[in-house]
């Protein structure tokens, strides 16, 4: 009798679906992509073994970073780390209310919702290097415009990811605040931003940790730090204290992301 | 709480319907007179309307039809600033508490002081102390007052019932409306939250309309029933008089176990 029971059950079991063809179908587009791509950009590994000659000479260079070159570079780090602080203090401020004013769940009006949404697409599809060349054609040279430049590149990072942080929160205060007469503000203020400031501290760090490495980066341009520097020994050959310099943005940035890790660790629990 | 306490309101119904935007009918021509300070408890099966029911008397469910007046206000024509005034008046109580969860008992209880603070006090969270003893003294009636600065999330099902009823309190309303406040609560836990829910009708004076799925707690706490049935209202007595066939009426089938909160001990 539990023989035939057992019968029964596996005829109602359903077969197993057969995606295997699917999945080799859906590689073998993705690598069909991926080398029509390196053909339309000319991707040449030859010209990789040509210049064997001078990659190795600057990798020699680069492997012996010239210690004695450290004091030099300490005014441009402090830079890129006031830089990174300032950008990040600044962005966090204006970052809280625009995200309020970003989500669904804390803006009732879909009309102002569409408006910040659609500026604040608008500002992330803008790569932080554009905004520090267009800074510093506007204001010049040096850290203000970097700072500025990471403001804006911030602004659309942490508008993003605490606005959808708002979304996914659980509104039972806010509703039971509204139901009490408060206005959207009051509601938002007393019941959502207690919910989210967590994630609100959390993504603040990882922006400080991204503004470190942006802010080497869009010296490049002009905008101060570490970046500017960078570009000066570049356009001199001087290997050696560029990988000085490399050496520092690594350990600043290891020393920073474990910080960072520790402190949303922290915040998680 | 100075005890020359608002005394509840009335709330009159007037062939109210609503109709929600995906077609389905919520509230069929409802016509009720709830006298100021009355307990009613609303009886029904799920999607009988009764959660519908209360929450159009603080207009988070908007009528379609008809004419809902609470104390003196005419529902249907308020809009912003005048539906907060009501709204202000109007304490509710939550089936899942829906208390702020990272922020403190009392912060909590303070929502309920909202109405009547501005902007820029709420955003710097300056409570004024007239609220904050208000609070405490909503604290105390329910008895918690030693959790005020405890966080929410830290509390039991129980405790964060009797948190969101402080907080209604701290409104200092004329009508307080409960959404199914013993649905996420255990036998013992609702028997104190519905007496709180009746100390508070019977010393305050407030008008008390809750919902329940328990056919005994209604019976118990309610004195008066009021029983719903796709929308629209099929019993309308004291909760004595709701025998066998009364429920019959409201839930379609007799009565069986599950509709009781107190199973009895002894299988029929």
């Amino acid at each position: 009798m539990t023989d035939a029971a057992v019968l029964a059950d596996r005829s109602a079991r359903p077969t197993k679906p057969k995606t295997g063809w699917r999945t080799l179908g859906i590689v073998l587009v993705l690598a069909a992509i991926t080398v029509w791509a390196a053909i339309a950009i000319g991707v040449d590994f030859g010209a990789l073994v040509r210049n064997a000659q001078n990659a190795s000479n600057t990798l020699i260079q680069l492997v012996q970073p010239d210690y004695s070159f450290f004091p030099q570079t300490l005014p441009a780090l402090m830079q890129t780390v006031q830089m990174a602080v300032i950008g990040t203090a600044v962005s966090i401020v204006i970052a809280l209310p625009v995200s309020f004013w970003a989500s669904r769940a804390t803006n009732p009006n879909s009309v102002f919702l569409g408006i910040v949404r659609l500026i604040m697409n608008v500002v992330r599809s803008v790569p932080d290097l554009l905004y520090a060349s267009l800074f510093v054609t506007v204001v010049g040279t040096g850290a203000l415009s970097g700072v500025m430049a990471l403001v804006l590149f911030n602004l659309g990072i942490m508008v993003k990811l605490i606005s959808e942080a708002l979304d996914g929160l659980d509104r039972g205060g806010q509703e039971a605040a509204l139901a009490a007469g408060a206005t959207w503000t009051k509601a938002n203020r007393a019941a959502m931003l207690p919910e989210v400031a967590p994630s609100y501290i959390s993504q603040a760090i990882y922006v400080l940790e991204l503004n470190i490495r942006a802010s080497t980066v869009i010296g490049l341009v002009g905008a101060g730090g570490l970046g500017m520097l960078i570009d000066k020994v570049r356009t001199f050959y001087q290997y050696h204290y560029l990988s000085m310099i490399i050496l520092e943005i690594l350990v600043l940035v290891v020393l920073l992301e474990l910080l960072s890790s520790y402190a949303r660790k922290r915040l998680a629990r | 709480m100075s005890e020359e306490h608002n005394a509840g309101a009335g709330i009159r119904f007037e062939n109210v319907a609503v109709t929600y935007p995906n077609g389905f009918s919520g509230l069929r021509d409802v016509n009720l007179s709830i006298e100021p300070g009355e307990m009613v408890a609303i009886v029904g099966l799920s999607g009988a309307g009764k959660s519908t029911l209360v929450r159009t008397i603080n207009g988070l469910v908007p009528i379609t039809s008809g004419e809902i007046t609470v104390g003196d206000h005419a529902l249907s024509r308020l809009r912003g600033r005048e539906l907060r005034r009501l709204r202000s008046e109007v304490g509710m109580v939550f089936q899942s508490f829906n208390l702020a969860k990272r922020t403190t008992v009392i912060n909590n209880v303070l929502m309920g002081r909202l109405h009547h603070t501005s902007t820029l006090r709420t955003l710097l969270a300056a409570w004024k102390k007239d609220d904050v003893e208000l609070a405490m003294q909503a604290l105390e009636r329910v008895e918690i007052v030693s959790k005020a600065y405890s966080n929410a999330a830290e509390l039991s099902g129980g405790q964060q019932q009797r948190v969101a009823i402080a907080r209604t309190l701290a409104q200092k309303p004329k009508v307080i409306l409960a959404d199914e406040p013993t649905a996420s609560l255990d036998p013992p836990t609702s028997h104190v939250v519905m007496r709180d829910l009746q100390r508070i009708n019977a010393e305050l004076g407030i008008t008390v309309i809750v919902n329940l799925h328990f056919l005994d707690l209604a019976r118990r706490y309610g004195q008066r029933l009021i029983g719903l049935r796709a929308g629209e209202v099929v019993f309308d007595g004291a909760g004595a008089d709701a025998n066998e066939q009364v429920f019959e009426t409201i839930y379609g089938r007799s009565l069986t176990a599950e509709d009781v909160l107190d199973a009895p001990v002894v299988a029929p």
